[in-house]
């Protein structure tokens, strides 16, 4: 009984964090160009922030609590936005 | 008439450029690019990530007789290349409309216009070249080519302002005998790029553009 309550709160806290994704976009060179790629995710519902990193070319989402990105939406919204993931990342 | 008060309706919802035919999928780019000798006004909406639709404005002013074009214009994103750390594109351009000229005698016509963009960029290089012809049966015939190099100083974050020193040569064999040559400043901040030059001829240039 006692381990199916710790197993249950490990359970229930792990669900309420919030995702940091890191995608790795190609041909982000253009600050006025990636601007779509902001704009693009800041719609999304699920997002509570979103970082873009010329200098490592990466974009960093940060989901709200028990929210996730899937890969494949990901993939679409950068590709709308014009360029190319290169890998998807998740901590 | 009707081409003077659409090239003056983009040039007030403004702002203008080089580039930028076809952005993110439902995208809209305003732009205008100033110069004694022509203007280029834009309202582009991009549909997809590969194709964008709009109104185009064109003034040429050959000995201060102006002729204007106004245009329903398709652009394709026909290439591009997402390198690691550089981007280039290819794109074609066609418009039909209607063409006013003050040149000669003043004539209205149907109008058409076709052309191809390249570019290649990093962070602190920049090339550029376009041609455009336009063509108005009995009004006018004009063929534009620009060339672009370019550098930054520096390379600037995603929300810092990224400043390029540039030079533009253009040439319109109709509308003037000699190649243009124009050193310009060039700004972009966020979703908003401004360019200011002066030609070799003391022509100043006056570009702005934004997404939207």
């Amino acid at each position: 009984m006692k381990k199916i309550l710790i197993l249950a709160l490990i359970l229930t806290s792990s669900a309420t964090f919030a995702k940091d994704i890191s995608v790795k976009v190609s041909g982000m060179v253009c600050s006025m160009c990636a601007q779509g790629i902001q704009k693009k995710f800041s719609k999304l519902p699920e997002v509570k922030d979103i970082k873009v990193d010329l200098d490592t070319k990466v974009v960093s989402i940060i989901t709200k609590d028990n929210q996730d990105i899937q890969d494949s939406k990901i993939k679409e919204l950068i590709t709308e936005a014009g360029y190319n993931v290169a890998s998807i990342e998740r901590k | 008439m009707l081409i003077r008060f659409v090239g003056i309706l983009l040039f007030l919802s403004t702002f203008p450029v080089f580039a930028h035919p076809v952005i993110y999928k439902d995208g809209i780019v305003v732009s205008s690019s100033n110069m004694q000798s022509y203007s280029d006004n834009q309202l582009m909406y991009s549909w997809s990530n590969r194709w964008s639709t709009g109104l185009n404005h064109w003034r040429f002013t050959k000995e201060d007789k102006n002729t204007e074009l106004g245009f329903l214009k398709l652009n394709h994103l026909l290439y591009r290349h997402n390198g690691e750390s550089s981007q280039g594109n290819i794109y074609l351009h066609g418009g039909v409309g209607i063409a006013d000229s003050e040149i000669e005698k003043r004539q209205t016509n149907d109008a058409y216009m076709t052309g191809f963009e390249v570019d290649w960029e990093t962070r602190t290089l920049f090339t550029a070249f376009k041609y455009y012809y336009f063509t108005s049966p009995k009004v006018t015939d004009i063929s534009m080519a620009q060339a672009r190099v370019g550098f930054s100083p520096y390379e600037a974050g995603f929300e810092q302002l990224q400043s390029w020193f540039m030079l533009q040569a253009m040439i319109m064999p109709e509308v003037e005998s000699e190649v243009i040559l124009t050193p310009m400043l060039r700004f972009f901040y966020k979703n908003v790029l401004w360019e200011i030059g002066s030609s070799t001829k003391g022509e100043w240039m006056l570009n702005l553009m934004v997404h939207h």
